[in-house]
């Protein structure tokens, strides 16, 4: 099962930096903005490893981990500290709070995986789940297709979308200019499928390619409660998705 | 106002920036004595941080925006054309002025006084000036990437 890593960090770069560093692995990424997130996020993913920054709006580091140091259930999950704070004062109250590491920024990611490695059992991610990945894609009737397993966690989220990009360039200098998104397979509906439907989405519009969703009813329903989805456009079938397409 | 003046603001941000630019955004930096002044900077974009405490201070980051956006790209590990959004490029830039604002705050707090580290704000445009007053030591550096040049300012003050 993949390790479950938390990074809380009101900087979507840090994010992204963070989530990039561990992506060679079998790591399922979880991403909060402010300490209220990532209690929050915490108390319902139970993640292997945290990665939390100080400086936070809403909720500082300091404040969430000592928090999360009052939760029983949340106590004991290691901690790396990653902040612009070098001065040790600082260092030494989070410290004494009770983290398995701290990384001042900057930092290089290696030095990030290897503080991770002395805490939790990184593994290298298995090839088969890039290959696939690889063959949710495939171009029929002139249109790529784009089919989701049945359960789109944040790491199936990451790797579709760092495929997709790849994709939609292939797709440009084929001449193709559909996309059809088939969720018919998947099971269960949470925001790593919204966030990636809504980047499919962005993805088809800036290069203006013309993009349907084809969804079931009860699948479709729960999309709807999302407003981020609400107004795109969803079929019943792959069929009505083509029709629509023009073919 | 003497412990103020000990300070090599200077060295301390050249080294930031060096820092900053060797281990996160992987092009080379080279920092220089002299910066460009900030009308000579197209479509300009400011990352500015401050601190508070024993001694006040503020950074502010002047960088073109084709240079944040290559600095956005290297730092993400991606193209150039595959930034979607000014916001990814505008948070690439106040991470980078945390970074720099947070490496010179800790400096000067191990240095014996002690200050804390505001959130980083982005100003965007072409025709502006900051002006900064109240500040007794003003310090600038100039930095730069092949043919992008940019500035960094700090400014100081004693604080409590």
């Amino acid at each position: 099962m993949a390790l479950r890593i938390l990074t809380v960090d009101d900087s979507r770069t840090i994010r992204k930096i963070v989530t990039k560093a561990f992506k060679p692995f079998d790591c399922e990424m979880l991403e909060a903005e402010n300490g209220v997130e990532g209690l929050a996020l915490a108390a319902r993913e139970r993640p292997d490893l945290i990665i939390l920054d100080i400086t936070m709006p809403m909720m500082d580091g300091v404040e969430m981990l000592s928090k999360l140091k009052n939760e029983p259930v949340l106590k004991e999950t290691p901690v790396i500290m990653l902040t612009a704070e070098a001065a040790k004062d600082k260092v030494i109250e989070v410290v004494k709070i009770g983290v398995k590491d701290y990384i001042i920024k900057p930092f290089e990611a290696s030095v990030l995986i290897e503080k991770a490695k002395s805490i939790v059992k990184l593994r290298a991610k298995a090839k088969e789940e890039s290959e696939a990945i690889k063959k949710c894609f495939a171009i029929e009737d002139g249109i790529q297709v784009l089919v989701l397993p049945d359960k789109v966690t944040n790491s199936v989220m990451a790797e579709v979308d760092s495929h997709l990009k790849g994709k939609i360039k292939e797709m440009e200098k084929a001449g193709i200019t559909k996309l059809l998104l088939d969720l018919s397979k998947v099971t269960n509906v949470d925001l790593s499928l919204v966030k990636l439907i809504v980047s499919t989405f962005k993805k088809c519009k800036n290069a203006k390619l013309a993009m349907r969703i084809v969804s079931n009813g009860a699948l479709t329903n729960k999309l709807n409660t999302f407003k981020e989805v609400g107004g795109l456009p969803i079929d019943n079938s792959v069929d009505e998705a083509k029709a629509a397409l023009g073919n | 106002m003497g412990e103020i003046d000990k300070l090599d603001l200077k060295t301390l941000i050249a080294n930031a920036i060096g820092e900053v630019f060797d281990k996160m955004v992987s092009l080379e930096a080279g920092v220089t004595a002299m910066g460009p002044q900030e009308n000579e900077i197209e479509d300009r974009i400011v990352g500015s941080i401050g601190f508070g405490g024993e001694v006040m201070g503020r950074v502010n980051i002047h960088l073109s925006d084709a240079f944040a956006r290559l600095i956005a790209a290297s730092m993400l590990g991606i193209e150039l054309e595959d930034i979607e959004e000014q916001e990814e490029v505008d948070d690439v830039i106040s991470e980078l002025s945390n970074m720099i604002g947070g490496q010179l705050k800790s400096h000067i707090s191990d240095f014996g006084l002690p200050c804390e580290l505001s959130l980083p704000s982005i100003t965007t445009g072409s025709d502006f000036q900051i002006e900064s007053r109240g500040w007794v030591r003003h310090e600038k550096v100039g930095f730069g990437h092949q043919r992008h040049r940019a500035l960094a300012e700090v400014y100081v003050k004693p604080g409590n």
